[in-house]
């Protein structure tokens, strides 16, 4: 099973190898050995372990596994591990640095821009790409970034405003968060 | 994870991919961005045990050629083209349509090949079948049809959800295929069986490879509208697309095309329509009577819970304001 004499033609039968898929997540390098069918979210939560990055409906209908492929905002669950070999995967734990949070997620606990959570992560890194791109994007932008990501719980307008005050347009923080350490 | 394993290479030419598809004896597929093969190889619709990726072959930029035609790769990402200044220029409608497809995250991977290839869509068949439905429908193999219970044996009726195919056609846009003999340049339109079994008349080992988009005519204006519920990430219901020419008086249509996607098992030109609307002077009234006719020609098959009625009726008003659009585009430019 493991070697077929001729290797150059697969068939059906025959399982398809492993194959040994590097990845720089979040600067961080991991080498994994996948199959073909395993998704980049399944790398990124059950072989890395960085269960941040959620698995929602995992048809690339909701966006909760919304990570950064080489900077651009993609879905995890509807990418193959094999076809991001040699790529950079940023996630939502590598937003945060040594415990601290980043300016983005304080905005979005100032904004009471999360309930559950589950939609958190995701939404986070299309923010985050948006904002890469454009540090004052406007409301409709906001918008038209964030609708790959469903969210059921908070509604999106504090989710809007979070990015709005993260951006300096005006929006104050709603909840007054303590800031010791 | 896909519920099957399968094969996957990644060649980084495209004469490559096409000639191991050829190879290969097992059922192989070509994937671009993946995002319409991959949700339905998790539910079964598509079981390749080959996939050729084809997300390695570089990607050519766009150009615009002497005889004026912009040349898109058609592994080009959606992202791309809608935020491409060359595109919005050049052929605004395909910048306008791309930017309606699915989300950010999908278009940042989806392709405009892929767009166009993609497959056919129905309630029933895009569901995880397995604990639902006993017995796979037409489409899936098998021996009848759940949304359209009295449907006569290979007749499907799934919908061709292409939100860009209707702006290519009133663009009167070419694509080339790459097959095994070589790359054959044909109209878009040639492109669609309209049959929901097999809704591109692609042979297996073809890859859809360039789309050429003519130039802009003088006194041209456009219009596009895809009506949904939400208004983002999500199918169509319906997705009008039109072109006319002016006269030089800015008032008589001298040539008009309109295709109506998202309600057939491909796009579907308004023969009769675009014909009546020739040598018409476009006022308000004309249009709203054209508009009327367009939604009386088209047959709109029920999908995703919408009736024909409501489909026709909502085609009737976003065709008319789709119009009206295109008559101030025509008369400014």
């Amino acid at each position: 099973m493991l070697d077929s004499p001729n290797n150059t033609v697969v068939t059906a039968k025959a399982r398809p190898k492993p194959r040994l898929v590097t990845l720089a997540i979040n600067g961080e390098t991991h080498e994994v050995m996948v199959r073909p069918h395993v998704m980049l979210l399944e790398v990124i939560r059950d072989h890395v372990g960085l269960t941040g990055t959620k698995d929602g409906c995992e048809s690339g209908t909701c966006g909760a596994c919304t990570v950064l492929l080489e900077g651009k905002p993609i879905l995890a669950c509807i990418t193959l591990a094999v076809e991001c070999d040699g790529m950079h995967v940023q996630t939502i734990e590598g937003l945060s640095e040594n415990g601290k949070l980043s300016d983005l997620q304080e905005a979005f606990l100032d904004q009471a821009a999360t309930q559950c959570g589950f939609c958190t992560p995701g939404v986070i890194m299309s923010a985050k790409a948006l904002l890469d791109n454009n540090p004052k994007p406007s409301v409709p932008q906001i918008k038209k970034a964030l609708e790959g990501n469903l969210c059921r719980c908070t509604g999106y307008n504090s989710i809007v405003d979070a990015i709005l005050q993260y951006s300096g347009q005006g929006v104050e923080p709603l909840m007054k968060r303590d800031d010791a350490p | 994870m896909i519920l099957f394993e399968f094969e996957h290479e990644n060649p980084v030419l495209a004469e490559d991919a096409v000639a191991r598809l050829h190879e290969i004896e097992a059922e192989a597929r070509f994937m671009a961005g993946g995002t319409d093969l991959i949700p339905n190889m998790r539910i079964g619709i598509a079981k390749p045990a080959h996939v050729i990726s084809l997300t390695r072959i570089p990607r050519e930029p766009m150009t615009v050629g002497a005889d004026g035609w912009l040349k898109i790769d058609a592994l080009t990402t959606l992202s791309e083209i809608e935020h491409s200044a060359l595109v919005t220029e050049a052929a605004p409608i395909l910048a306008a349509s791309a930017h309606t497809v699915a989300g950010n995250q999908i278009r940042q991977r989806a392709t405009l090949g892929g767009n166009l290839c993609q497959e056919t869509r129905c309630l029933y068949l895009n569901q995880q079948h397995d604990f639902q439905f006993v017995e796979p429908c037409y489409k899936r193999g098998g021996d009848c049809c759940y949304p359209f219970p009295r449907n006569k044996k290979e007749v499907c009726w799934s919908v061709y959800m292409s939100d860009i195919a209707p702006a290519l056609m009133v663009w009167d846009a070419d694509v080339t295929v790459l097959g095994s003999g070589g790359e054959v340049r044909m109209p878009v339109e040639a492109l669609f069986t309209g049959d929901g079994l097999r809704p591109t008349t692609l042979n297996p080992g073809e890859m859809l490879r360039y789309v050429h988009m003519p130039p802009v005519k003088s006194h041209m204006g456009w219009g596009y509208h895809k009506s949904t519920v939400r208004g983002g990430l999500e199918f169509g219901i319906a997705v009008m697309a039109l072109t006319l020419r002016l006269e030089d008086d800015l008032e008589t249509c001298a040539e008009a095309k309109i295709a109506i996607g998202a309600v057939n098992e491909g796009p579907v030109k308004l023969v009769d329509t675009m014909s009546a609307m020739i040598g018409k002077k476009l006022t308000k009234a004309a249009l709203a009577e054209l508009a009327d006719m367009a939604s009386r020609e088209i047959n709109p098959l029920p999908h995703h819970g919408f009736s024909k009625p409501y489909l026709r009726d909502n085609i009737r008003v976003h065709l008319r304001r789709a119009m009206q659009i295109a008559l101030a585009r025509a008369q400014e430019s």
